[in-house]
């Protein structure tokens, strides 16, 4: 087999950009978990399983309006504040009571909250596939350099910014921000000046799990929402943070558009051994930046 | 003391858990134990199966039973993990005392089982397993498959293929046993039947692979006539949605075994594209028998909802059993197994026939294109072309020459 024929500049850039818009979620999702991670120290393992919840929901309430283009709106909205909601009362009702417990203690219960999720999901929704249809002006696809690209793709290549723009002005300008920037590297002292440290760590927990919904949200419509869709995500999320530098949000983005990257150009080079490549970057990364390539908050 | 008590509750309670799980039987029972995937992404095919086997085994337990005995059942999910399967059949057989086991959609899982009915000399039905070596290279007397097989697939799929003008293929699937098994299955007979098609690349996939727009947009730059996707379970409902936003369908033919199945298209609705090659063993609609038609009545009135392929295998399977221990004249494995080698019923699709050799199910397959049509809210086989079983089954010289050499 000849593959060297098949690939042409046009066929790179095209792929290029459908890996980008795969970053997209990958970062959404990543950054809120390098945010919890950095801010409270701890891996949320049942970060893959709120994404899960968020794609639950928000096929739940889009179906509700009917599949319209404004239930859809409503669903890309709801559905993370949804999982938001769902993370606020976890976390002020049983996780806040932790915070003291070593660290292992709050693994395992990130864990047990992990199995908790995936059950109630299918309680609820049970074990059916389901799937989403975007609203009609993302169905289809445009010619970007004579090959087909779906139009949602682009719809999340635009979200990708806004989301990383949000979080820059979140952790940079605001006072919460700077508080929880304070928090992950002496949280004694932020409690020692007279801050509440409890509800800093809430609020974070909460943005995080919110990003996770999103996340889960927005990647509904592209593909087949159901039980099993956290186990992946979760992993790819953990190797993304890790080579990025634990806890920093800016390696997230960058370890995204690694895996994200020689993912989809992985598939173009050789698609026979595609599986290989994200997980190769991700082993290079870490002999040459055993800690990840931004400075680690840990 | 406190601790003591809390021990003790927490016994009781474990106690309860076990006892509520193991519902108490008349001892003249026939007891059928299913081994199933019903957590995780495949079990919407273990509840259809289980449906189906229900429905069947009401009516029979109604009329009488079999033998003066009623049939009953009891279900251990093996989350499709070989060793958790593997410990349930072991369960079921020393614990539960079931006669037969039934079970289940994993490969892995129901080959090990095999192994283990074998050597307990226990009836074991693969209901959903499509290795061809349940009933091949390492079938024996005990087993048997009441599903097609990769083999059967790559036959029908080659079959009906090689009447179509492609020359250039792409094969794309999931990189494990199943999607490489069907992959092999259709291109080798593919190239025996037509051997001028020419194979111009491959994608290999993770299982569960999210997002299958990159695999498509560079599958679409080698410019082959068509794709034969060994994609199966949850796989096939995120690539159908990336083929129809990238507008795959309409440039290049696409082939997928159980593209066509209602498992597949009812979940996608309308979304789904339309003119997406697929062979299935079964459709609601096809064939339209009167059989068919009592059939797919009765099932939605249970459950409604259409019944898919997997329900009826749970409605024949249960038929099976039920005439196979008439014909055996008392609940004994050896004759049970014996009954059923060789054993012809009546379905919604036709006669069916345990081929002797191998306890392999004689099924047809059908061939489809999905398509709009007015009336469903999702997507059906239109055009249906009917391979018989005849065509399609192994070969008996193939299977000796696996089995020689296991």
């Amino acid at each position: 087999m000849d593959f060297s024929t098949t690939i042409t500049f046009n066929g790179l850039i095209q792929q290029f950009i459908v890996g980008l818009s795969r970053t997209t979620i990958l970062f959404i999702v990543s950054s809120g978990l390098s945010l919890v991670l950095g801010v409270l120290r701890i891996p949320n393992v049942a970060h893959g399983s709120l994404y899960m919840l968020g794609a639950f929901l928000c096929y739940s309430v889009a179906t509700l309006f009917g599949n319209s283009p404004i239930g859809f709106w409503f669903a890309i909205l709801l559905a993370p504040i949804g999982v938001a909601i769902i993370s606020l009362a976890t976390e002020r009702g049983l996780f806040c009571h932790l915070y003291d417990r070593e660290h292992l203690m709050l693994l395992l219960f990130t864990f047990a909250l992990m199995l908790i999720f995936h059950d109630a999901v299918k309680l609820i929704w049970g074990s059916e596939y389901r799937s989403l249809t975007p609203p009609v002006i993302f169905q289809g696809s445009l010619p970007i350099l004579g090959m087909p690209f779906p139009k949602y793709n682009l719809f999340l290549l635009s979200i990708g910014p806004i989301v990383a723009v949000g979080l820059w002005f979140l952790t940079q300008r605001t006072k919460i921000g700077k508080i929880a920037r304070a928090a992950a590297v002496d949280r004694d002292m932020v409690g020692a000046v007279g801050i509440n440290v409890s509800w800093v760590f809430a609020s974070v927990f909460v943005i995080g799990c919110f990003l996770a919904g999103l996340g889960g949200a927005l990647v509904a419509p592209t593909q087949n929402i159901t039980q099993g869709m956290d186990h992946t995500i979760i992993m790819e999320a953990f190797l993304i943070v890790i080579i990025g530098g634990l806890g920093n949000v800016w390696g997230a983005l960058l370890g995204a558009l690694i895996f994200g990257l020689t993912d989809s150009m992985g598939i173009m080079i050789l698609p026979q051994f595609s599986i290989v490549f994200p997980y190769a970057a991700v082993v290079i990364v870490l002999i040459f930046r055993p800690k990840g390539l931004l400075r680690a908050t840990w | 003391m406190r601790r003591i008590v809390s021990y003790m509750m927490f016994v009781c309670l474990l106690a309860s858990m076990i006892g509520s799980s193991t519902l108490t039987f008349a001892a003249s029972d026939i007891k059928v134990g299913i081994i199933d995937t019903y957590s995780g992404p495949p079990s919407s095919y273990g509840l259809d199966v289980l449906d189906g086997f229900k429905l069947a085994l009401n009516k029979i337990n109604a009329n009488g039973g079999v033998l003066g005995k009623k049939i009953t059942f009891v279900t251990r999910d093996d989350k499709f993990k070989v060793d958790l399967g593997l410990t349930e059949a072991k369960e079921l057989i020393m614990r539960e005392n079931v006669n037969l086991l039934l079970g289940t959609i994993n490969s892995a899982v129901s080959l090990a089982v095999s192994d283990l009915a074998k050597k307990e000399k226990i009836p074991f039905i693969v209901t959903y397993g499509k290795s061809s070596n349940i009933t091949g290279s390492k079938g024996h007397k005990f087993v048997f498959s009441m599903n097609e097989n990769t083999e059967m697939i790559g036959k029908a799929a080659a079959i009906g293929l090689a009447k179509r003008p492609f020359v250039k293929y792409w094969i794309a699937g999931d990189d494990y046993e199943y999607g490489h098994a069907i992959a092999d299955a259709v291109w080798n007979h593919l190239k025996k039947i037509k051997p001028d098609v020419k194979l111009v690349g491959q994608s290999w996939w993770k299982v569960g692979e999210p997002d299958f727009t990159p695999y498509i947009t560079s599958i679409l730059s080698a410019k082959p006539d068509a794709v034969i996707v060994a994609t199966g379970g949850a796989g096939c409902i995120p690539f159908l949605k990336a083929a129809k936003n990238t507008g795959f369908n309409r440039k290049v033919a696409i082939y997928m075994h159980t593209a066509t199945e209602l498992s597949t298209l009812r979940p996608l609705g309308l979304d789904a594209p339309q003119g997406v090659i697929g062979t299935a063993n079964y459709y609601f609609y096809y064939p339209e028998t009167p059989e068919n038609k009592v059939f797919v009545e009765e099932f939605k009135k249970a459950y409604s909802r259409y019944p898919s392929f997997g329900s009826l295998i749970g409605w024949y399977t249960a038929n099976f059993i039920a005439k196979a221990y008439e014909k055996a004249g008392k609940v004994d494995p050896e004759k049970f197994a014996d009954a059923l080698s060789g054993m012809t019923i009546d379905s919604p699709i036709g006669k069916l026939t345990v081929r002797q050799f191998d306890n392999q199910l004689m099924l047809p397959m059908f061939m489809g294109v999905t398509k709009k049509v007015p009336g469903y809210d999702f997507l059906i086989a239109t055009d249906i072309v009917t391979i018989p079983a005849e065509e399609i089954m192994p070969s008996i010289e193939d299977i000796k020459k696996a089995r020689s050499q296991d």
